[in-house]
């Protein structure tokens, strides 16, 4: 049996990497006894399978993750036994039986962020949505994105579907941003805001950086993953 | 000193430090089964440290036993702090944040007790390093009333004078008894209002506790010592090691604190028993942990189970000096595994012996791949192995590797030193040809199998330590290991490809071997080595020979002496006043033979006498056996 979830991770969590993040659900898996299927083979692995990554910093409302069960489980129980397992910081919020084929990681194609910033050299009035604006009317732009094999130039403008911005309080920033996400074509969001400062000059310090929303699509249509959990 | 102005202050480590970091969980606590307590009903708060990086120090047994075992009293709070890797430690002194604990975010300095564990002698430098980012005076002397406790122990504990300037008392042999003596002393000295010496004064009279200012150290003229006696008629003349009779009647951490971030031991530890009974000459821990004493297999059951339903961990390793040597280890294994195989644990079993038996074992416990497998034939030729007492043959080793090849190991390791008492050229040209004669014995086997087999040789530097047999001998020059190190690399690359040789920085050994047999006159170099800079000193990246060696000058003090010189047996040796169970009349026996090659039988087939029978527990009372000596 497979159950699709959805958890937060807070500000007392976020100081570790996502594959701690990884050993946090397995260890408290393991602690509150749920029933998980493991893989087989020399090196059994209990079988879930995450969303989309997370980096050291990064707060969410919406993570979700595919666990696959050797018994049945009633969503809510579920729920229960995994939070009571859980350090403070994450929590699981919603559960779903899954009965349709396909993994989270694969499904993940947007996602939507909240990102506090600074900015050092700011003349007294700047207009930021005037910046923004700028960015998005740009045909292409230009990053170094890191890889594997080292850093190489990707062009970002088609990964960024919307941006806007305001400023939240004298100096203090607020972008929302929606952007593609997933195994394919991931824009993070510390990576958007340093094309942000390069495209306009400005120097950024990140103050925080918060997923708000995950979508999936099907036929060109955005979607709540858990919409399709069930498809 | 950072500061000590006001009084408890819990710090704010922000975004601004932490997202600058590497590794930020480092410095967040929080962790699943940290202990968390009401400051407002604890008397004492007792800050454990420990002086190195907190992936190191979070896989050390000794703090999570202590934390347990301090925990589980409702008037004491133990909590933990860590050497801050460089990254941090810049961000803290640039915005003077001292070092703090990960519990509750307090400065050290506003702590009852710091106790430090002395694990390797090249920590010193960390220890004086986290002191005075806590905020906390580096020389015990230039401690007030209000000032911390500094205390130590460990395993260096068992020679503490290098350390005396710094450390308020030591605490010699195993803590999980001695410790409650402490707190409880400590209480009653806080509702006396007696001044602080008093209370120095009070724990000297606990067994097992040495406090360095009640001692007086003179010297000869050649800079030997000439007498440690006591200035106090409180101290006791000799301080003996305490020890744990019966470990099933102490409390074992089942609920140990899980990182979350990796670390060097991220799993599951059972302790299965203290101590050894093979007494190998250069080997410290075989010595000055005996009597061997177990641990019993049911209790090790039931600890297994509540750990892993209290931590989640997926692995268990079973600990020990020698993991062959637990009498029940079969009874132990089975009930091991059929619960762990039922619960998708993995099971490693360090530390032994390859025979029919264990690599049984070991192919039903761990479902890993089979990467590698380690031995210790520790030298290069019989003779050598008979100096070194380590009770191992050729054909032993020919065997033990052929029944691993035959089972499926492709990688092979064996570890070697080189120094060792008496070696020669023609034992370090050994080592060379136990390598090459293992490949070709195995050679019917791998081509059957059409398979491969790659063998590392190790060597590390053999330093002499206290408390062995080779107390008294001088260790290699920095130039003869090095030319013996590039003798044996060349020599093998000649021969052969198929195997790979590592070996040992010899100057960091070098200094190693100064402070393990160092007197008090080293506290010197150490504050002079640590106000040069030096910490870290076990990472290749940080170490730094030439401040250690600038520090040894500017202190007019030579680390030859403490390391290449040859000693008598009637010199007094600095940790004379210790007593660690093992009498110096069977040392120097031990040594005797050692120099004719005279092996000696391990403890379950021959009593030795080596003086751990005072404690009249474990091995000693549990087997009639032939006694040797008469003494």
């Amino acid at each position: 049996m497979m159950i699709r979830f959805k958890f937060t991770r807070g500000p007392e969590l976020k100081y570790i990497s996502h594959l701690d993040l990884l050993r946090v659900f397995e260890r408290s898996v393991k602690r509150s006894r749920i029933p998980v299927a493991y893989s087989q083979g020399f090196n059994p692995r209990q079988k879930i399978v995450f969303g989309l990554p997370m980096s050291i910093g990064l707060t969410s409302d919406c993570e979700y993750a595919d666990i696959e069960l050797a018994e049945d489980i009633i969503p809510d129980d579920f729920i229960k036994a995994m939070n009571e397992g859980l350090p403070k910081g994450v929590r699981v919020v919603e559960a779903v039986h899954m009965t349709a084929k396909g993994n989270i990681m694969n499904q993940i194609k947007s996602a939507r962020y909240e990102i506090l910033f600074e900015i050092i050299n700011a003349n007294e009035s700047i207009e930021i949505s005037d910046y923004v604006n700028g960015m998005l009317n740009k045909k292409e732009i230009i990053v170094m994105k890191k890889s594997k094999k080292g850093k190489k130039p990707v062009d970002i403008r088609p990964l960024i579907y919307s941006l806007s911005a305001i400023e939240e309080e004298s100096g203090l920033y607020k972008l929302e941003a929606f952007i593609s996400a997933g195994a394919q074509d991931n824009l993070r969001a510390d990576l958007l805001m340093e094309a942000f400062g390069q495209e306009t000059g400005l120097d950024i310090r990140i103050i925080s950086q918060h997923r708000k929303a995950l979508y999936t699509s099907v036929l060109n249509r955005w979607k709540d993953p858990f919409e399709v959990a069930n498809d | 000193m950072l500061l000590a102005s006001f009084k408890t202050m819990k710090l704010k480590i922000d975004d601004s430090i932490l997202l600058n970091v590497e590794k930020p969980a480092k410095y967040t606590g929080n962790e699943w089964n940290m202990v968390k307590k009401n400051l407002k009903d604890v008397k004492m708060r007792f800050a454990f440290c420990f002086p190195d990086d907190y992936e190191i120090g979070m896989s050390h047994l000794g703090l999570k036993i202590l934390y347990h075992i301090m925990n589980k009293r409702e008037d004491t709070y133990c909590e933990r702090a860590f050497a801050p890797w460089v990254d941090m430690e810049t961000i803290m002194r640039e915005k003077k944040i001292p070092l703090y604990t990960l519990e509750t975010y307090t400065p050290l300095y506003e702590f009852d007790m710091v106790g430090f564990t002395l694990q390797y002698e090249m920590s010193y430098s960390n220890i004086l390093n986290m002191l005075d980012l806590g905020g906390i005076p580096i020389l015990s002397k230039e401690r007030t009333e209000g000032t911390p406790f500094v205390i130590a122990g460990g395993p260096c504990a068992c020679n503490p004078e290098p350390l005396a300037d710094f450390f308020d008392f030591f605490v010699i042999g195993e803590g999980e008894e001695v410790i409650h003596e402490i707190i409880d002393e400590y209480n009653a000295w806080k509702e006396s209002g007696e001044a602080r010496n008093d209370f120095l004064i009070r724990v000297a009279k606990i067994e097992g506790v040495y406090v360095p200012s009640l001692y007086d150290v003179s010297y000869n003229e050649d800079g030997i010592i000439s007498s440690v006696i006591p200035n106090n008629s409180e101290a006791p003349e000799i301080i003996k090691r305490r020890i744990i009779r019966d470990l099933d009647s102490v409390d074992y951490p089942d609920d140990v604190i899980v990182p979350y971030i990796g670390t060097v031991h991220d799993r599951i530890m059972l302790e299965v028993f203290r101590g050894c009974i093979r007494g190998c000459r250069f080997c410290q821990a075989g010595f000055i942990y005996r009597p061997k004493r177990e641990r019993s297999h049911e209790k090790l059951y039931d600890i297994a189970r509540n750990s892993v339903e209290k931590t989640g961990y997926d692995e268990i390793s079973l600990l020990s000096l020698s993991t062959s040597d637990y009498s029940s280890l079969p009874d132990l294994c089975n009930n091991l595994l059929e619960f762990t195989e039922a619960e998708n644990v993995s099971l490693s079993l360090p530390s032994l012996r390859v025979d029919n038996f264990s690599l049984g074992l070991m192919e039903k416990a761990s479902k890993v791949r089979k990467s590698g497998l380690t031995f210790a034939p520790e030298a290069g030729t019989q003779r050598l192995r008979d100096v070194i007492n380590k009770g191992i043959t050729n054909e032993d080793l020919i065997s033990s590797v052929r029944l691993a090849v035959a089972g499926g190991w492709k990688h092979i390791k064996l570890y070697f030193m080189i120094g060792l008492p008496t070696e020669t050229m023609d034992d370090v040209e050994g080592i060379s040809d136990m390598g090459i004669s293992l490949l070709e014995s195995c050679r019917d086997i791998l081509r059957e199998k059409g398979s491969t087999l790659d063998i590392t040789l190790s060597t590390s530097c053999f330093v002499p330590k206290p408390f062995t047999p080779f107390q008294w001998e001088p260790m290699d020059s920095m130039e003869t290991l090095m030319e013996k190190q590039y003798h044996l690399k060349n020599l093998i690359k000649k021969r052969t490809r198929k195997i790979k040789y590592n070996y040992h920085d010899a100057k960091l050994s070098f200094i190693e071997a100064a402070f393990a047999r160092g007197d008090r006159r080293l506290g010197k170099v150490i504050y002079t080595a640590w106000e040069k800079g030096c910490k870290f000193d076990g990472w290749d990246e940080f170490f730094s020979f030439d401040k250690w060696m600038e520090a040894f000058e500017e202190c007019g003090l030579s680390p030859e002496f403490y390391a290449n010189r040859s000693r008598d047996y009637d010199e007094v040796l600095p940790w004379d006043h210790i007593d660690v169970g093992v009498s110096k009349k069977f040392l120097v026996r031990e040594s005797k033979k050692a120099h004719v090659g005279d092996l000696t039988g391990n403890c379950t087939a021959i009593c030795s006498k080596c003086g751990a029978q005072s404690f009249k527990t474990g091995i000693c009372t549990q087997i009639r056996r032939r006694v040797s000596y008469d003494d």
